[in-house]
């Protein structure tokens, strides 16, 4: 008998509760995901997660373009040229502009944010460091240089052993100078091309072998026809 | 004594009841409605759908009744007070939540209520005005639904708006003016949201009011449908005789011994309801209704999504006969069904066209609405910046691959192919995509598109075409070989299959 009325009342009082706590429920819509314009994120995580992750990682990923989270490359490249970059991008290359007024989904604001999240990662290296642009060396040099260094992977012409081709006009044809001094100062490290430091142990490449090497990859530009080819862009 | 007491108070209460019931006869009116007599095999499970859709409405009207003392539907301020309902006011998403998902229940359990009508023969001889106040019920219900998307007003409603005014423009002849009527103006303005609030809110609740009196007045003047037998036809001459018949038999008033499962059915609807809007919360409202925000990417609700899956699935010289003159013939043959198919078998096992009907329809508007909600024909208009390539697709490729991998990142291949499952799914899957073409099959796909494949020919330099169908030769599982010309003769697999195939020399045919 007493069972028989406290059931309803119980049930009531669940209810009532239930009622009272659909505040918190699931389905209560969370102020995090209100709709804001793309130009008012200021969480550089999501910035980056949003804009630059399918082409670059920063640790957790492996992207086809630089590391963002490489530490030789963070430390040799100056956060001005980082900015500049992702601003107006690299011209010729695929790397596009990511400010408004050129067409891209940030603003300046955002940019600054972004560099200051990759720079983050910037830990100060041991030992001179090459500067981060510098104009092309001795061809003829750099091809020996090419030999000490990189001709276990790359094979001695360059067209590929344990590491594919790396005088491949077409590849040539995509990258710019400073792109190519970029990986033969920073490597990819997480796909097994060392940096400047670590290709023959004990011995690091020096400036002038790093513009050498640049200016022989460089020399082997080629046309459709094999005939030798300026760099695609200043 | 306390008997004395007792009998005292009944029997004023029965005397005040007297009283009311002799000025405005509550039991007439009661005998002749709630308690009217029904088969006793129409208190059936199969029953409860209509007084459930009956409820639904009842939810929306008081749900909507609240809303609206917040809601201000103006194209200025409709979007501020939506976000004050849901994150502002306390349970205002809440109240938004059961008005939505109220909306979801009352289309679903009003289309199962008219499948069973249909199915159990309900609509023949003498019901046919019954049916016929329902199909309008339905259209009604459609055009709240409709315009209720509007009332959540962001970019889902201004493209559902835009939608609708286009369909509504190639009407022949009377395009251009109803479109004006519709908008208030030639674009979608300040005056549109009023109209579309004044249909939702007045017009459209009024109608359908007004449609469920004489819906339930044919329910009481006609009965209901007694539960089917096969074998048992309905002929216009004796069918009146054989109702009255059964409700001589085994008749039985609806209040108060037919209305448990109803009440029962109802109970659960109002939990459903409330659990639903409880759990999933309120849908929207997403971007504001601004066409300048060019990342929108609309959807209509769920009922709707058949039509959208048709609307892009459709060849393009269909549009006009599906969307104009389609509707019309089917809600007229829906309209005139009770004529089509007055009398005869009511019993579904001696129906199989109509039992194929249902099934088809069905299948049909799950497999659309199905298409509709996944959408595979719309790119991932995020996945070119967004989605980074998995690891097994870059490790131990060339430099030149590696830039080809570059290349289908940054001219958003992407959004439209995915990789390993991951990305659009418009185009094929490119993970092994090295096995199925040839360097050269690859450069003219690239170049001359195809296949619904826009031509990327002026929009690559040959290196980046190179890199590109460099990287996809190299994309096929560990241990195959790369797709062969069939023209050619078949060559043993090579032992590092991957850098063969980036130093295959077909791809520098195409440079």
């Amino acid at each position: 008998m007493i069972r028989s009325r406290l059931l309803p009342l119980a049930l009531c009082a669940i209810i009532a509760s239930a009622l009272v706590g659909c505040d918190w429920m699931p389905g209560k819509p969370n102020p995090a995901n209100r709709w804001k314009p793309a130009a008012s994120i200021t969480d550089p995580a999501t910035l980056f997660a949003q804009n630059c992750l399918a082409c670059h990682s920063i640790g957790a990923t492996t992207s086809a373009a630089i590391a963002l989270n490489s530490p030789t490359f963070l430390a040799v490249i100056p956060p001005a040229t980082l900015k500049d970059t992702i601003t107006n991008g690299i011209p010729g290359s695929r790397m596009p502009a990511f400010v408004e007024s050129k067409g891209g989904s940030l603003t300046a604001a955002q940019i600054d944010l972004l560099v200051d999240f990759i720079l983050k990662n910037k830990k100060p290296i041991e030992g001179p460091l090459p500067p981060y642009a510098a104009p092309l060396g001795n061809a003829a040099t750099g091809q020996v240089a090419f030999a000490t260094f990189c001709a276990s992977c790359h094979g001695g012409t360059g067209a590929g052993a344990k590491a594919g081709s790396i005088v491949d006009p077409d590849y040539l044809g995509l990258v710019t100078d400073q792109y190519l001094r970029t990986i033969v100062i920073a490597g990819r490290p997480e796909l097994g091309c060392p940096d400047f430091r670590s290709r023959v142990p004990g011995r690091a490449m020096t400036d002038q072998d790093i513009s050498d090497v640049v200016a022989w990859l460089a020399s082997n530009r080629r046309n459709d026809l094999g005939q030798p080819l300026a760099a695609p862009n200043p | 004594m306390i008997a004395n007491a007792k009998k005292k108070v009944t029997d004023a209460a029965l005397g005040v009841f007297g009283w009311i019931d002799d000025r405005i006869h509550v039991s007439e009116i009661f005998e002749h409605t709630a308690g009217h007599h029904i088969p006793k095999s129409t208190s059936s499970w199969f029953y409860v759908f209509g007084s459930a859709t009956l409820l639904c409405l009842i939810i929306q009207l008081v749900t909507g009744t609240l809303l609206a003392l917040a809601y201000v539907p103006s194209g200025a301020e409709a979007y501020t007070t939506l976000e004050y309902l849901t994150f502002e006011q306390p349970l205002g998403w809440y109240l938004r939540g059961i008005h939505y998902w109220g909306s979801n229940f009352m289309v679903s359990i009003m289309l199962i209520h008219m499948t069973q009508v249909y199915l159990f023969g309900a609509y023949k001889y003498p019901r046919e005005v019954t049916w016929m106040s329902g199909v309008l019920l339905l259209v009604i219900t459609l055009g709240l639904a409709f315009t209720g998307q509007v009332m959540r007003f962001d970019e889902d409603a201004y493209w559902g708006i835009g939608i609708g005014a286009a369909i509504t423009g190639r009407s022949p002849g009377i395009g251009g003016p109803l479109v004006q009527m519709l908008l208030g103006g030639p674009i979608i303005s300040a005056e549109t949201l009023s109209r579309f609030f004044t249909l939702h809110v007045f017009v459209l609740p009024g109608s359908i009011l007004a449609i469920i009196v004489l819906h339930l007045r044919m329910v009481l003047l006609k009965g209901i449908n007694e539960w089917p037998e096969p074998g048992v036809e309905v002929n216009r001459e004796t069918y009146d005789r054989h109702y009255a018949a059964i409700i001589k038999r085994e008749g039985m008033p609806f209040v108060p011994h037919g209305i448990g499962k109803d009440l029962i059915a109802g109970a659960i609807v109002i939990v459903g309801i409330l659990v639903c809007a409880a759990v999933f919360g309120p849908k929207g409202p997403i971007g504001p209704p601004d066409p300048t925000q060019i990342d929108a990417n609309p959807r209509p609700d769920f009922f709707f999504m058949w039509i959208f899956a048709i609307a892009a699935l459709m060849p393009d010289y269909m549009e006009t006969v599906a969307l104009l003159v389609a509707p019309p013939i089917v809600i007229t043959l829906l309209f005139l069904l009770p004529f089509l198919n007055n009398t005869g078998e009511k019993h579904w096992s001696r129906r199989p066209a109509a039992v194929l009907t249902v099934v088809g329809l069905y299948l049909s508007l799950g497999l659309l609405s199905w298409w509709g909600i996944t959408s595979p024909w719309s790119p991932a208009m995020t996945a070119w910046r967004a989605d980074p390539t998995p690891k097994q697709f870059l490790v131990g490729h060339t430099p030149l691959e590696l830039q080809g991998a570059i290349v289908l990142q940054q001219k958003q291949c992407r959004n439209c192919h995915a990789i390993d499952g991951i990305g659009g799914v418009r185009g094929p899957d490119l993970a092994e995509v090295g096995s199925r073409l040839t360097a050269p099959e690859l450069a003219r796909q690239v170049i001359q598109g195809g296949g619904n494949m826009p031509a990327y020919g002026k929009n690559l330099s040959p290196y980046e075409v190179n890199a590109l169908v460099a990287y996809m030769v190299s994309l096929h599982p560990t241990g195959t070989t790369p797709a062969q010309d069939s023209a050619k003769p078949s060559v043993p697999p090579p032992e590092n299959s991957k850098r063969q195939a980036s130093a295959d020399p077909a791809h520098g045919d195409h440079g």
